[in-house]
């Protein structure tokens, strides 16, 4: 199938793979369901299943879809921000970023002041993280130069983590909740938590329309300029509304790696690199991808989602550093 | 009409501050010794970099001309590009409707004129260079400004292609176009309406080829010795 064909197919295969993976994360777990009996759930005719699926799998879905769009959709973003497409969160230390700023928030218990302490803490964490790849990479943004200012800031920020960790009197309690983080994971997530990225939904919105006009700046800022791209505004917003969606899936779901890189790479292998595509098809994808990452997590025993992200994502990213060279 | 204008306009290092006034409709070549200043003073004039003093096209100031509005007055080349995704060649030279709505606007005539037709689907970045240089003329033709700043256009093409982008030039000013382009053949410099010498960031001299191109100057600014012999005369078959 020719290119033009594909991209024909590029909606209804993410909307395709998405409704699967909901259908799969609603029916699997402790408890298998039936197509039946999840019907039974969702009208509330059943109390098990009524029970499960409102109080446990919907809110745990619906923050997997949330998480995952977030993800691959900032891995575009900073892909074309940086014209590299080894650019991720997760590399870049922005995604490390929330995690130190969450890990604070829990460790000194600001947490316990507000609902909202860890999402805002944890966007701080990641705008710094973010501005300070931003400085690093300014020189150039060669992926030798991207990824050592990865290392650095993961580095760095880790360290924050580890000092939280180890110099803190934590109770149980805060410490099990700091390994969250660390693993990332959705167990136990509520509506609360739904409630929490949802911000998430308003900056895909936002990001939709620059589309166009990362299509020339991924082919250069000044080529961009020349051709009445108003550079500085567009990668302004890029950048904030990348950073809010990697902070928002961390502060919910602790470090989930790897998303934003494979997720963007395979769709514009798939259907070609233009934005006004990539960016929906991203975000739908992305969150069919955590979806059933999830789902082999719990079927396999209850495995931390960022330790199967991370065995799908890790070999990927190899192999990716090898067409490269 | 002057198409640009430039007003004591200085990048700290690189460029000293100079005038520079191009009437509308000329072809006029930029020279100079590597690192003299010529892509410092191209990127200056077409405002991508920042500049002290005043640059002003068809005699406004360039501040006061909202960035869209650039993108249909000028499109401006850059001496080598890099394309780090895989878009289409058709797709890249169809960016040069940016400013004008993606209108598509004569895209298949500039991907005919630079024998891109056969390439429309190719990756740009599986191009060779001098691919990639048919690729952004062709971008800054659909774009359709009044000035083309274009930063050595031929350096990466083989003879055929850089006779062909000089012809271009040629019916581009003869539309009212303006053409300001830097190179390093001095011999096609001498074709063209005007040539603008910088070295070590200053201008050196500005005029009709045959006046400004002497001995002298070569001997200076180049460092080279001119001899006059009955050489190739190339022309596009």
């Amino acid at each position: 199938m020719n290119l033009s064909d594909r991209q024909k197919w590029a909606m209804p295969a993410a909307l395709g793979l998405l409704f699967s993976g909901m259908m799969g994360s609603l029916m699997v777990g402790d408890l298998a369901m039936s197509p039946a009996m999840l019907w039974a759930g969702l009208m509330r005719t059943d109390e098990l299943a009524t029970t499960v699926l409102w109080n446990i799998r919907l809110p745990r879905t619906v923050v997997a879809m949330e998480i995952g769009a977030a993800l691959a959709a900032s891995g575009v973003v900073m892909q074309a921000f940086f014209r590299n497409h080894l650019a991720s969160p997760g590399l870049l230390g922005v995604s490390a970023g929330g995690a130190a700023g969450a890990v604070i928030a829990i460790g000194s218990g600001w947490a316990a002041w507000s609902y909202f302490t860890v999402p805002v803490v944890a966007i701080v964490g990641a705008v710094g993280a973010t501005l300070a790849v931003v400085v690093l990479a300014k020189q150039g943004a060669s992926t030798e130069r991207l990824l050592l200012a990865g290392i650095a800031l993961n580095a760095l920020l880790g360290a924050v983590t580890s000092y939280v960790l180890s110099n803190f009197t934590l109770s149980y309690e805060r410490n099990a909740q700091i390994i969250f983080w660390l693993l990332g994971g959705l167990e136990d997530r509520t509506w609360e938590h739904v409630g929490m990225a949802s911000p998430i939904v308003v900056a895909a919105l936002f990001l939709w329309p620059l589309g166009r006009s990362m299509d020339l700046l991924s082919l250069g800022q000044s080529e961009a300029q020349s051709l009445g791209v108003d550079v500085k505004a567009v990668r302004r917003r890029m950048l904030i509304w990348a950073t809010v969606m990697t902070a928002l899936a961390t502060a919910v779901a602790g470090m989930v790696g790897f998303v934003g890189l494979v997720v963007p790479h395979i769709l514009r292998l798939l259907f070609g690199p233009e934005h006004r595509r990539l960016v929906p098809v991203s975000l739908i994808g992305g969150a069919a991808f955590v979806l059933f990452c999830d789902v082999i997590a719990r079927s396999a025993g209850n495995i931390r989602l960022g330790i199967i992200t991370a065995l799908v994502g890790g070999p990927f990213f190899l192999w990716m550093l090898r067409r490269e060279s | 009409m002057s198409a640009l204008t430039l007003n004591q306009v200085e990048v700290a290092g690189r460029l000293n501050p100079l005038d520079l006034e191009i009437p509308a409709g000329q072809l006029v070549g930029l020279v100079g010794p590597n690192g003299s200043g010529k892509s410092t003073l191209l990127m200056a004039s077409s405002g991508l970099l920042p500049a002290s003093g005043e640059v002003r096209w068809q005699d406004r100031p360039l501040p006061g001309i909202p960035l869209l509005e650039r993108g249909r007055l000028a499109a401006w080349v850059p001496q080598e590009a890099q394309f780090s995704f895989g878009f289409s060649v058709a797709a890249v030279v169809g960016q040069g409707r940016f400013a004008h709505g993606d209108d598509e606007v004569g895209v298949s005539g500039a991907l005919e004129r630079f024998d891109l037709t056969l390439l429309v689907d190719r990756p740009v970045n599986q191009l060779s260079g001098g691919e990639r240089q048919r690729v952004m003329l062709a971008r800054s033709l659909v774009a359709a400004p009044q000035i083309y700043f274009w930063d050595e256009p031929l350096a990466a093409l083989d003879v055929r292609h850089a006779l062909q982008a000089v012809e271009l030039a040629r019916e581009l000013t003869r539309s009212g176009a303006t053409v300001f382009m830097s190179l390093h053949d001095l011999r096609l410099a001498m074709e063209l309406d005007r040539v603008v010498v910088v070295e070590d960031g200053d201008l050196r001299a500005d005029g009709k080829p045959q006046t400004v191109l002497t001995n002298e100057l070569l001997k200076t600014v180049f460092g080279v010795r001119a001899e006059k012999e009955d050489g190739w005369n190339l022309q596009l078959t």
